[in-house]
């Protein structure tokens, strides 16, 4: 719920509806748009656009797992895995079948979505902990089973998933250097973010959320819940896929060591911290999650010199402090950024009057 | 059929480890209701403890004393500082906080242990094996069962003789009615957590023995909630029969289903088989029944 | 108390600039190694041994008078943090050449680096990397994987099997060894000698067993033991590293396999001994060089000084053959940075062509002379085999095999 200033009147639904309800609205929107696509790649330096492309990736993997925890309530533990079936179907697709790039990620979509429902039919019986369980299977079958052991080894040794600087091609556009993997970034989580808002409003997300407050009060209403249910494992699958087939350019070599279950874990992290059942949450996490990090190697490497086991423990103390800020955020702001950023901003709308 | 026998036995010998640590998992969920997923890592500190007590020259048996002791110790500084705060809180966060306590607990003890593998040198058991008719069973498996058993023997009657272990029990039957009798329910969760820190400490060192020490044994206490999912969430000798289960299995697949797949059958044997039972058995094979009112 | 904030801010930072002012004339390497991740036992010291080659080499002039700077990270074995390390080194830290480590980073990113035209010296020795047809810049200074496997079977076989008493009447029955490999399935560097053993394993006439998937941290092997045991195996070939080799050797012990063993060069040094205690008994195995401390080679005692000198705190007896190692790569690049460098040409493809011209030269650390030319990247013919006695070490083969099979040498070139 938000305020809307003096003045602004809604005549129909329609504007009612709208996403963008004030000009000034409408302004922030603009600028926000100007920032991201113009302002920020040219000049920011290489490092931060590699950094961004990071927190867009992050983006695009947490949607899926956004839209089951927070939209559908099924919570899940594995989302690692469809992201990884979606990277490996675009990179085989572009090296076996030479197909291009844009067809092999919406194959890849595809793909990543159909493997997803595979592993949300157990949601039709189960619920809670037992679905974590299931989801968790998914991963450590997917992952560490069918990809490590026959998907790493389609082509023998030597093909390896290498994926040299060129393969990567949009029409007559080479991806291979960090600038336009940020563009094609910025594009893909504008589209997938309006992808995601607008099934929300519409009475696909309304089940959702119905779902997610009381199932059986909801299939008591008639909505029918194991099809929503799996149409949402197969939205966040393809939205996963779309993540993986995106992270695929911005490797040189593919392997499944990048989608572990730690991975997964992650995701739900970004989660919990930026704030379940919001977009912003998304976006607010994966810049929290990201930029922390970053945080601490800076942190880390001038001390390296007179601590040098601090660089070679530095794995460790990642995993440490990302274990400890999940629990400090957890204990003291549960409900997430998100809810701090909008107190922050309702603030802002009825200042300077205090209600 | 020597394979057979072989792989039965140790399994069940194995299992009894993991029946240990699966009793500290489901004591946790029944007094306080937490789905503790840093149960791998719980595992891993005993066991380390356990090293640096017995590299320090302690005997064995002290230095398994001394690991229950420190486990105790951290169990309810854990509980006081992390989870006390929870009650009440949706699931998702309490698990995500047992997430994030085991990255911290790892990161930690690759910190402070690295990551090499060690072992328990001078070995703590003998290592040549006890050949019994066609079947060779290596003593550390022995042992670890007697351990084991001895360990659940006396955690069962723990709850069953003693004053506390009888508040725990009421706590986790219903808490509103233990309470109001005037149970602490404070007390039963630090309770509840020291001694599933103590259980898998002792796990994860008799794991540890097997053949040497490093992250990985973290991976095995993640097996047990197959286990526990397996026998039922609730139910605390579905625990136990679930880790036996599983060991089983992780053996017989193990020697028998790698020659048909490309190898790593082991690790997720008991992952698949959980999810086939599961589709069959939604509550596992003792748990509870939820029934859901609107 | 703003200002005070303010002006210790700038100064912070300035302090943080500082250090990329100074540094004129330096020359930047960049190492990739694995202290944290499923093969650390080996890689802990071998990335001590490449900081303090890197500072030997500094000591005696650098690149004729130019330092080189060396930007060393941890990868912990896991292929994605290898590649965006290799981002980041040659993007920002604009590095002429790098330092690697592992089978599967360096296979997976070596189309990346020949595009780059960065040379690259790895410390996997995988015979994938020697065909400058499909790996132009990919280099390393010890006998390749395939060639150290097949110098372990042959020298079992000759000395073992033809010589020992025990063998005598099934030889005479005409009956052949036989062969198992235990291995890493899905790990490169593990799987990287297998189809070289096998083929050797054939021509000598052995007869082949299943295959017994080993992971890298594996701590119980028994299952994979006993499914061994049912074939009935002489020799067992072990693929991994230390920590998961020793586990095998105290299981097949324990269990009773009554098979040989023989190791590949990671997974055979003074830790194996003391992880596997008795049961690492009469193991024999394949060493790149000199053992850390022997006697004989050039550059030995300069290896124990720095050693001494920049880690004082590990005692000299925790110190392996892998320090010899790293040592062993750092020298080989610099020799190629050198030439390339009086040359004029200072680039990658410079130090490659630079490297290419490399005939019989001695690294001073006990392996055999390398040589490199443009058709072939394989550094030497020569395999050595030691044997495991009484806790220490002997030696027991050595084999050229381009002198043994001059015919097939050629043929055995990348695989």
């Amino acid at each position: 719920m938000s305020w809307l200033p003096c003045g602004v009147y809604h005549e129909n639904y329609k504007q009612d509806h709208r996403w963008w309800q004030t000009k000034f609205v409408w302004g922030k929107m603009i600028f926000l748009f100007l920032f991201v696509y113009v302002l920020f790649p040219r000049f920011a330096g290489l490092y931060w656009i590699g950094v961004a492309n990071i927190i867009g990736y992050t983006v695009l993997s947490a949607l899926g797992v956004q839209l089951l925890i927070g939209y559908c309530g099924q919570i899940t533990l594995g989302h690692a895995a469809f992201i990884a079936v979606g990277a490996y179907v675009c990179a085989l697709s572009i090296l076996m079948f030479h197909l291009p790039y844009v067809v092999s990620m919406i194959i890849a979509a595809f793909i990543a979505g159909l493997w997803s429902v595979l592993f949300g039919l157990p949601s039709a019986k189960v619920k809670g902990f037992y679905l974590i369980m299931t989801t968790m299977a998914a991963q450590f079958i997917t992952v560490d089973f069918i990809l490590t052991q026959y998907v790493s080894r389609i082509g023998g040794r030597g093909v390896a998933f290498s994926l040299p600087p060129g393969t990567i091609k949009i029409g007559p556009w080479v991806i291979d250097n960090d600038v336009e993997i940020y563009y094609l970034m910025v594009i893909l989580v504008t589209l997938c973010t309006l992808a995601l808002a607008n099934l929300l409003r519409s009475r696909v997300g309304r089940a959702w959320i119905a779902i997610r407050d009381n199932d059986i009060a909801a299939e008591a209403l008639g909505v029918n819940i194991v099809k929503y249910k799996l149409l949402a494992f197969f939205v966040a699958g393809v939205f996963g896929g779309v993540a993986g087939a995106f992270w695929v350019c911005n490797l040189a070599a593919l392997s499944p060591e990048h989608f572990m279950w730690s991975w997964s874990l992650w995701l739900v992290g970004v989660i919990l911290i930026g704030g379940v059942g919001s977009i912003h949450g998304v976006f607010f996490g994966s810049m929290f999650m990201v930029l922390v990090l970053e945080a601490l190697k800076f942190a880390i490497a001038p001390l390296a010199p007179t601590f040098p086991q601090l660089q070679m423990k530095f794995l460790f103390l990642k995993e440490a402090a990302f274990g400890l800020a999940i629990c400090l955020f957890l204990l003291y702001e549960p409900n997430g950024m998100a809810y701090r950023w909008w107190q922050i901003k309702n603030y802002f709308n009825l200042w300077p009057f205090s209600y | 059929m020597e394979l057979f026998i072989t792989t039965l036995v140790t399994g069940v010998m194995v299992g009894s480890i993991y029946a240990l640590v699966a009793l500290g998992w489901c004591l946790i969920y029944k007094c306080s209701g937490v789905l503790n997923l840093a149960m791998g890592e719980l595992t891993l500190i005993g066991a380390y403890v356990c090293l640096s007590f017995y590299n320090w020259g302690v005997p064995f048996i002290l230095a398994l004393i001394f690991t229950m002791i420190i486990g105790i110790i951290l169990g309810f500084l854990t509980e006081r500082i992390f989870l006390r705060k929870l009650i009440g809180e949706p699931i998702l966060t309490v698990i995500m906080v047992t997430v994030g306590l085991s990255f911290f607990f790892r990161g930690i003890v690759e910190f402070i242990w690295g990551t090499d593998t060690r072992v328990f040198s001078p070995p703590v058991f003998p290592l040549k094996p006890i050949v019994v008719g066609p079947v060779v069973i290596g003593q550390v498996y022995l042992w670890s069962f007697v351990a084991a058993i001895i360990l659940l023997v006396a955690f069962v009657s723990f709850f069953k003789y003693t004053r506390w272990g009888l508040s725990m029990q009421a706590c986790a039957d219903d808490e509103m009615a233990a309470l109001s009798l005037g149970v602490s329910a404070k007390f039963v969760y630090a309770m509840a957590w020291a001694i599933a820190f103590m259980a898998a400490g002792v796990g994860g060192t008799l794991l540890g023995n097997i053949n040497g020490l490093n992250i990985s044994v973290g991976y095995l206490g993640l097996l047990v909630l197959p286990a526990v999912v397996l026998g039922g969430l609730n139910s605390v000798p579905g625990a136990i029969v679930g880790g036996i289960i599983i060991g089983v299995l992780q053996n017989l697949s193990g020697a028998y289903l790698d020659q048909y797949f490309p190898g790593g059958v082991k690790e997720i044997a008991p992952f698949a088989f959980m999810v086939i039972i599961l589709l069959f058995l939604p509550y596992g094979l003792w748990g509870w029944e939820r029934i859901e009112r609107v | 108390m703003k200002r005070i904030l303010l002006a210790i801010g700038v100064i912070a930072v300035a302090f943080l600039f500082a250090g990329t002012l100074w540094g004129a004339e330096v020359i930047k390497v960049g190492a990739i190694n694995d202290m944290t991740g499923g093969t650390c036992d080996v890689g802990k010291d071998y990335a001590l041994g490449i900081a303090e080659a890197i500072a030997y080499v500094n000591d005696m002039g650098g690149v004729n008078g130019k330092k080189i700077k060396l930007l060393q990270f941890d990868y912990g074995y896991r292929i994605p943090e290898a590649v965006t390390i290799y981002k980041r080194l040659r993007d920002y830290d604009k590095v002429i050449a790098v330092l690697g480590w592992g089978t599967g980073d360096t296979e997976a990113l070596s189309p990346t680096i020949t595009k780059d035209k960065m040379p690259y010296v790895s410390a996997s020795y995988s015979a994938h990397l020697t065909d400058p047809k499909k790996t132009p810049y990919n280099f390393f200074f010890s006998a390749d994987y395939s060639t150290n496997a097949r110098g372990c079977i042959t020298a079992w076989y000759e000395e073992i099997w033809l010589k020992d008493p025990k063998f005598k009447a099934r030889r005479e029955r005409g009956e052949k060894p036989r062969f198992v490999c235990f291995y890493s399935w899905p790990t490169p560097y593990s799987s990287a000698p297998i189809k070289a053993i096998k083929d050797q394993a054939k021509l000598l006439g052995f007869e082949i067993g299943p295959d017994q998937d080993v992971s890298l941290t594996a701590l119980d092997t028994k299952s994979q033991v006993l499914a061994a045991k049912k074939f009935k195996p002489d020799l067992v070939w072990h693929g991994n590293t230390t920590m998961s080799v020793a586990t095998a050797l105290k299981d097949s012990y324990a269990l009773g396999l009554g098979a040989w063993h023989i190791i590949n060069n990671w997974g055979f040094d003074k830790n194996l001994v003391k992880l596997a205690g008795p049961a690492a008994e009469n193991a024999i195995g394949a060493v790149p060089c000199a053992f850390f401390g022997e006697e004989g080679p050039r550059l030995m005692p300069k290896i124990v000084e720095y050693a001494k000198k920049l880690n004082p705190g590990i005692p000299e007896e925790n110190r392996l053959i892998r320090t010899v190692q790293a040592w062993g790569a750092v020298l080989l690049l610099w020799e190629g940075m050198k030439r390339a460098d009086k040359a004029g040409k200072l680039t990658g493809e410079g130090i490659r062509e630079a490297i290419e011209t490399l005939r019989d030269f001695d690294l001073g650390i006990g392996a055999p002379p390398i040589t490199f030319t443009p058709t072939d990247h394989r550094p030497t013919s020569i395999a050595q085999a030691y044997i495991i006695k009484g806790g220490k070490f002997k030696f027991l083969k050595r084999i050229d095999f381009k002198k043994r099979w001059p015919d097939r040498w050629p043929k055995w070139l990348g695989w």
